[in-house]
């Protein structure tokens, strides 16, 4: 009864402000008092030993649910003093299961930790707060950041690549970018699909590669309903917890990581090379009955390219724009507790260098927490981060790359670069021109920060309060000026000054209440009241035609143009959340959220919605009918089902809005300012709700040996927030809009195995799996053609029944050869597209779906460690299958890209009278209909390969060290796939985007004082 | 102690309950002001706001040529007068298979056309006639002008549309939700509504604006575009007082002296209409009407794509060009970069000066650039050396021909390489009034005030007058090809007139073309992605499509 008003209070708070419910609050509160214990201290010693028997120093040992802790000494003993009798020990170490034991006063007690290989009793941090694993009843996955100690990341999304069963995550390689994840499958047509991030239990705002994942201890992937339903309103593409590391130990623990390595191309998108580019001029010039004598090809190429060719000077364009890849990472950081204080302090210092010239980040990462029991009932603490990265420098222009011919010029003989490589012909610049010319510098600077205290309520046991306060400030600038072109006659110089910054705070107050009721009722109450702003603001003034370089862009005045922007944009939200676990003799367990949001994106009548969820476990292996089957240690089973929101959209979405424009009037006039409406406003815009049914079993097997989860889950989503295609009639082409539903349906797969255990050799293997099939439910309930069946909608090629991302396309059906039945407009070498009505014409009719991709139908990752002795070998392999994707770079003679001229292209072969493709098209198969190409994404990836070599105890302990290990490690070692382009689980369709993936090899140490 | 216990757990209680209260009791925290974007509702509340509007309007209209480098060129290859010779250029050489419902420009114009200048204009007209504005306004006039102007560039658009695309749907409101059955009204229907526009443009448009202000549209802009659509909807002879209205304004006057920016340099009356600067009426051309501006070094001084295109459209790729001794010519400021897609038929640039070769002074050495010198100093032989005839149709076709010079100008912001030109564009001109008024008379049967209309434009150029019995369409459209060669958006004059087949299959520089082009290419095709987006009605293609 009370839980329900409790509820019902918090919900209502900010809409019925009246004083009523302040006394009610007051009234309910003061209920848990009726539950408090006497209290009457007691003192308890013990010995902590691992699974062979040897004693550990330095394991964490915790009173549960409070900040009273100790830990062991150098024989593994401890001792401390309990107050109450239900009290829980808690004990922790790094690489070894967590074990909560009871606090029973009188003999010592004896625990024996076992190294976490396999997932036990972990604790997963489950959103506002922790559980141990056993006690989950949704869906979380812990990243196994263990696994990726020794590899040379530089972001935390390179840790739980391809490890987490039903998360996807893309990292394209470039230093500095942060890469994206999806949690099982896109659920939205386009609003984002990435997944909350919540750092020390704060919504993180920044970039994802603004986290040093040394600095990570363990990162939770919330992915059902149920568990993510706290975080409700923003959870819908699943939520990902990360928790910084603490202090472990009373002595004070130095670690130092550091790495250093190389990279080099893991794939090079294959161009047309010198001779192959020359022999293509010659076939198109035959194509398009020109004459095409082999001996005349130097009057066929620009002028410029027939010197070269003359003299046997050729380059390969991605080797020209690129530089070696090179990466060093250093990291140091102290840790420790004492009985009032934990803290964690560490500096992060990473200098990368991409493959492509001038693609740089240096990421200095500063960290500090702090946590302080002030009195036994107040704990007051504070996470903080500072970050700087320093992307300065203009990478090399990928797409000029691309588009260059193999004779070009690059540099005049004084060591400048050229215009254009081929100054005949002037669609593409010279790649490196940018960043040689322009001095730029682009920093950007996080300041991210959490400020908490925590209150155990006096008098009522298991009753806290804890409030957060949580200021994010981001700014960013970049600065760009582009010097005199020496070989230009006009002024080249431009400078500009882009400023931006942004203030986030998020305030939430936590009210907890952990009560174990008689012998067979545990209860967990927590709920949540907060609020949450963020504002952004940029300002970018550019100057031209400079009268002066002298001052770079730091005088702006010195331009004869000058143009300022400036723009911001706010967003407001409240929260409300209540969560009941419950525990019924250990056995059974249940889960029930809900969350109220009000966001400022939604139209005016739309701001809140409201998710609640439910889940039940039960613990078969503990019912005593299981007790005769000796080889199951753990069997679990799980089910939930709930609702989470999505409003993962801009600002100002429902509005109808205007943008600005300029003209001049007049001879030797000034600008006007135009302004004109820029976007459709909807005032119906409100949440996106995903509702999630999600059945898990968990297990644990021949006494740890295997040990896994098997999950299936079933999703909808109404009112998808979708930037949605409409008439250009009327004067938008699209708009931000909720319409239909979509369904995800899934099975996910982890297994954990240990295959061999014997003295001195050890074989595990970690498998997940995971395969999504993704559909569209409803669009707009309209059948306009009367055929029964809700209409599709071809402009945004969306199809009923069908994957989100579904191309709608004409079929390829071979090439047309010469004695074809070929019609008018056609050639041998054409494309020859399917009649599907059989009318005799290619119209558009002739369209349908022709597969689909945005994700795989199925993703697996399988890890291997192999330990002899001393040494480590850790193998991992990533593989996404059953997916396609558009290429329009398989075109063979779109302009600007035509053949006839200087500019190069992909060399995916093409058709000749000699060598009859049933493939490719001809050099001049123009396309008429603009149908595009399309490519299976599929690949198997040897990811990452790991050798690592500790140092025994006794060899080390005379240095003073506690741990000393060396490791050598490659990255993207070599992909099995037919993708054209840079890499397959990028995607990148776009030359100006063909970044490579690139092949680290690295070595490092990590040293633990 | 132990009330001192209590009272602490009575301030925790007060301090969460106070937090709670203080946060949530503001019941505007979510409403949403946008910090750095405008909207109509705040914008169209003064006359200020209303002029912004308009000049958005101006600028969406420049758009038409500065969108990108390929949809306005579409006004003139596969014509009669051009064709993208060069053979790696697929444009309208294969009709059948270049033309079709995904073509790139006949997507862009439908798509410009509606989601900006009609969606603009919609906005200008809508706001402008609600009655909470009325307070605006100090007069009826005031209220009036703004709204003439914006009906001016929607009349403008739909007479476009209709001389393209045929029937188009007609949309005359804002929308504040998606609309996805829209329906084609017919050709006839636009033209009406196209005239509505104008009407009340001319009734309310000022007479002349102050010269900073030149661009902005002017009465004689409606009644010039009026003549043109009375012809459309066949009636003549309000045709002919649309133009009179211009013709006999007292402000304007065919240019018979030398004037302007290099008026005291060698060349004629002609090509003075076309130098740099000359364009606005007041560098004291009295033939300007309607003008795109262009402004180098100056924010909003071009679109999308910089300045000027001309000279990259209509001039040859000279830079491929080498001499005997394989030395490329090079690009200067004088020349420009010519990419050459727009290629001269025979039709244009031989037949029709045929008879008046050298004393028409449009076809002077200062208005055709017929003759090329070497111009790469590397080349000790052949600088400045007259460039020899040249046989290899890639040369021909595309690399070096003779063009109008109207298309030179300064380089944009002193970029020679841009291939653009800072040089304001005509899109009126009283040139066009009097064969406008020509075209009127003859389809009344009036052959010879057709004829004197048709003589002042030739008499002004020095050519021989024509007899009224030779006046015919085709004459007419000759005598266009001549006076407004890049300044008429030559395939919507000839579909207009629905002449484009006709005279594509008569005079297209290629073969392909004319044997390709069917009666249906007549009309653009209406955009798949338009069709596509209608679900909830059926918007019809055009025959034959």
């Amino acid at each position: 009864m009370f839980k329900n008003s409790i509820l019902r209070n918090v919900f209502l708070s900010h809409a019925a402000c009246d004083a009523s419910h302040i006394k009610k609050l007051f009234f309910f509160l003061l209920i848990f008092q009726a539950f408090a214990f006497d209290t009457r201290a007691q003192s308890i010693t013990g010995t902590v030993k691992n699974n062979n028997g040897e004693a550990i120093e330095g394991v964490s040992v915790v009173i549960k649910n409070s900040s009273t802790g100790t830990s062991t000494g150098a024989n593994g003993q401890f001792s401390i003093t309990v107050k109450n009798r239900g009290d829980t020990l808690v004990f922790t170490y790094v690489g070894f299961e967590t074990k909560e034991v009871a606090a029973r006063p009188g003999s010592p007690v004896s625990v024996v930790l076992n190294p976490n290989t396999v997932t036990g009793n972990e604790v997963i941090v489950v959103g506002y707060g922790t559980q141990s694993k056993r006690n989950v009843t949704g869906s979380v996955s812990k990243a196994d950041l263990a696994r990726t100690e020794n590899l040379p990341n530089t972001n935390i999304t390179q840790a739980i690549r391809g490890s987490v069963a039903g998360v996807q995550v893309v990292d394209n390689g470039r230093p500095g970018e942060s890469g994206s994840i999806l949690i099982r499958g896109p659920r939205s047509l386009s609003a984002s699909n990435n997944p909350l991030i919540v750092l020390d239990g704060i919504i993180f705002g920044g970039n994802l590669a603004d986290v040093n994942p040394n600095d990570i201890l363990s990162m939770d992937i919330l992915k059902d309903a149920s568990a993510s339903a706290i975080y409700g309103s923003r959870a819908a593409n699943g939520v990902i917890l990360i928790t910084s590391k603490k202090g472990m130990t009373e002595k004070p623990t130095i670690r130092i990581n550091a790495f250093k390595g190389i990279s080099d191309w893991a794939y090079k998108v294959k161009l047309f090379d010198a001779a192959r580019y020359a022999q293509s001029k010659l076939d198109w010039r035959e194509q398009s009955g020109l004459v095409a004598d082999p001996a005349k090809i130097t009057d066929y190429l620009t002028v410029t390219e027939a010197d070269n060719y003359k003299n046997g000077i050729s380059h390969n364009p991605w080797d020209m724009a690129s530089q070696q890849g090179k990466i060093s990472s250093y990291d140091i950081s102290v840790s420790g507790r004492s009985k009032a204080t934990n803290y964690y302090l560490s500096a992060g210092l990473v200098d990368e260098k991409g493959l492509i010239y001038n693609d740089n980040q240096k990421r200095t990462s500063l960290r500090a927490n702090l946590d302080n029991n002030v009195t036994d009932w107040l704990n007051i603490g504070m996470n903080a981060t500072f970050v700087r990265r320093d992307l300065s420098g203009v990478s090399a222009a990928l797409g000029d790359a691309y588009t260059n011919s193999p004779y070009g010029v690059w540099f005049y003989p004084d060591g400048e670069p050229t215009q254009y490589i081929v100054p005949e012909d002037q669609a593409y610049g010279n790649p490196v021109r940018p960043s040689l010319l322009t001095t730029n510098e682009e920093i950007s600077s996080n300041l991210f920060s959490n400020f908490y205290a925590k209150i155990d309520i006096p008098f009522i046991k298991g009753l806290s309060y804890r409030v957060n306060y949580s200021p994010n400030i981001r700014w960013n600038h970049s600065y760009n000026f582009f010097r005199q072109d020496k070989h230009l006659p006009n002024n080249t110089t431009t400078a500009s000054k882009m400023n931006y910054e942004s203030f986030d705070w998020v305030v939430e107050n936590i009210l907890t209440y952990k009560r174990q009721i008689g012998k067979d009722h545990n209860i967990d109450v927590t709920l949540l009241y907060g609020r949450n702003h963020s504002k952004y603001e940029s300002t970018t003034a550019s100057a031209a035609q400079l009268s002066s370089d002298a001052l770079g862009y730091n005088s702006l005045a010195l331009g004869s143009i000058l143009t300022n922007i400036s723009t911001a944009e706010a967003f407001e939200g409240i929260s409300s959340m209540a969560r009941v676990n419950y525990r019924f003799r250990d056995k059974y367990l249940l889960t029930l959220t809900a969350r109220r949001d009000g966001s400022s994106v939604f139209a005016e009548n739309n701001k809140y919605a409201t998710f609640p969820s439910g889940s039940l476990a039960w613990i078969v292996s503990d019912e005593s009918f299981m007790e005769k089957i000796k080889f199951i240690d753990l069997l679990k089973l799980r089910v939930s089902y709930g609702s989470v929101g999505n409003q993962a959209i801009n600002p100002y979405q429902s509005l109808g809005l205007s943008n600005t424009t300029q003209y001049v009037f007049g001879d030797g006039g000034g600008t006007s300012v135009g302004v004109f409406p820029s976007s459709m406003e909807n005032s119906n815009l409100k949440w996106e709700t995903t509702n999630t049914l999600n059945a898990g079993l968990d297990f644990t097997l021949f006494g740890g040996r295997l040990s896994g989860t098997i999950e299936a889950y079933n999703s909808t989503t109404k009112d998808l927030l979708v930037r949605r295609t409409i008439p250009t009639l009327t004067g938008y082409s699209s708009i931000f809009t909720n319409i239909g539903e979509t369904n995800n349906k899934g099975l996910e797969i982890s297994l954990n195995s240990i295959n061999i255990q014997i003295k001195n050799f050890e074989w595990n293997t970690t498998v997940v799996f995971s395969n999504n099939k993704n559909k569209i439910v409803h669009l707009y309930g309209s059948d306009i053609n009367g055929d029964g069946k809700e209409d599709d909608d071809l402009s945004n090629s969306w199809f009923i029944g069908q994957p989100i991302t579904s191309y709608y396309d004409y079929v390829f059906d071979g090439i047309y050869q010469e004695g074809d039945d070929i019609p008018a407009g056609s050639k041998p070498g054409f494309v020859r597209l399917k009649d599907l009505n059989g009318d005799k014409k290619i119209d558009a009719k002739d369209r349908t779906i022709v597969g689909s991709g945005g994700q795989p139908k199925y993703r697996f990752g399988i890890t291997n460690n192999f330990k002899y002795k001393n040494i480590t070998l850790s193998v991992f392999l990533n593989g996404m299958q059953g997916w396609i994707s558009n290429f329009p770079l398989l075109n063979t003679a779109v302009s600007p890209n035509a053949p006839g001229r200087g500019l190069n292209q992909l060399d995916a072969g093409y058709w000749t009278k000699e060598n009859k493709s049933t493939t490719r098209p001809s050099l001049v198969y123009n396309n008429p209909l603009r149908h595009d190409w399309y490519m299976s994404k599929n690949f198997v990836r040897i990811q990452d390969v790991s050798l690592g070599y500790d140092f025994s105890k006794s060899m080390i302990t005379k240095f003073r060290l506690q741990n000393l290990r060396v490791f050598l490690s490659a990255k993207n070692l070599y992909t099995f796939t037919d993708w054209l382009g840079s890499d397959p689980e990028v995607g990148a369709t776009s030359s100006s985007d063909f970044y490579p993936m690139p092949r680290a090899i690295t070595v490092g140490i990590n040293v633990g004082f | 102690m132990k009330s001192l216990k209590k009272n602490a757990l009575h301030k925790s209680i007060i301090v969460f309950a106070c937090l709670i209260l203080a946060m949530g009791c503001d019941k505007d925290v979510l409403k949403e002001t946008p910090l750095g974007s405008l909207s109509s509702e705040v914008v169209l509340t003064t006359k200020a706001g209303f002029e912004t509007y308009l000049i958005g309007l101006h600028q969406a209209a420049r758009e038409e040529m500065t969108m990108d480098d390929q949809t306005y060129i579409m006004n003139f290859i596969g014509t009669d007068i051009a064709s993208a010779a060069g053979v790696e250029f697929v444009f309208y050489k294969d009709y059948n298979s270049y033309l079709n419902p995904a073509t790139r420009e006949v997507v862009n114009i439908w798509n410009w056309a509606y989601s900006q200048m009609i969606l603009r204009a919609n906005t200008v007209i809508t706001y402008a006639n609600k009655p909470d504005a009325a307070t605006i306004w100090a007069t009826e006039k005031e209220k009036n002008a703004v709204i003439a102007e914006a009906r001016f560039f929607r009349g403008y658009t739909y007479n476009l549309l209709a001389n393209l695309y045929g029937g188009a749907p007609i949309v005359d409101s804002i929308f504040s939700s998606p609309k996805t059955d829209f329906v084609r009204s017919t050709r006839q229907q636009v033209y009406e509504f196209a005239k509505e526009d104008l009407a009340f443009a001319s009734q309310w448009l000022p007479a002349t604006v102050p010269k900073a202000s030149e661009g902005r549209i002017v009465k004689a802009a409606a009644d010039h575009l009026l003549s043109e659509v009375y012809i459309s909807l066949g009636d003549y002879d309000k045709s002919i007082a649309s133009a009179n209205l211009v013709i006999n304004s007292g402000l304007y006057h065919l240019m018979t002296d030398r004037f302007g920016s290099r008026k005291d340099l060698s060349g004629d009356v002609y090509s003075d209409l076309f130098q740099d600067g000359n364009q606005n009426r007041s560098s004291g051309n009295f033939e300007s009407i309607y003008i795109w501006q262009f402004e180098a070094f100056t924010a909003g001084g071009g679109g999308s794509q910089g300045g000027n295109s001309q000279i990259r459209q209509w001039g040859p790729f000279l830079s491929k060009v080498k001499d005997p001794a394989g030395i490329s010519m090079i690009v200067t400021d004088s020349l420009g970069r010519g990419t050459g897609p727009i290629r001269g038929t025979n039709y244009y640039l031989y037949d029709i000066w045929t008879t008046d070769w050298s004393n028409d002074i449009r076809n002077s050495d200062f208005n055709m650039r017929r003759k090329y010198y070497y111009n790469n100093s590397a080349s000790a032989a052949y600088f400045g050396k007259i460039v020899e005839p040249k046989t290899d149709p890639e040369d021909t076709m595309r690399n070096i021909y003779a063009y109008p010079k109207k298309v030179e100008g300064k380089p944009w912001n002193n970029i020679n390489t841009s291939g653009r030109t800072v040089k304001d564009v005509t899109v009126f001109r009283l040139a066009e009034t009097y064969l406008l008024r020509a075209e009127a008379y003859f389809r009344k049967g009036d052959l010879s005030n057709a004829a004197t209309d048709v003589n002042i434009i030739r008499s002004r150029a020095k050519a021989s007058a024509v007899a009224p019995a030779n006046v015919t369409l085709d004459y007419i459209l000759d005598e266009r090809a001549r006076e407004l060669i890049t300044e008429e958006p030559r395939r919507r004059t000839l579909t207009r007139m629905g002449k484009l087949v006709e005279r594509v299959r008569k005079y297209s520089l290629l073969a392909t073309t004319k044997s390709t082009i069917q009666n249906k290419h007549e009309f653009f095709p209406i955009p798949q992605t338009a069709i596509d987006a209608n679900l909830n009605a059926k918007l019809d293609q055009n025959t034959g499509y």
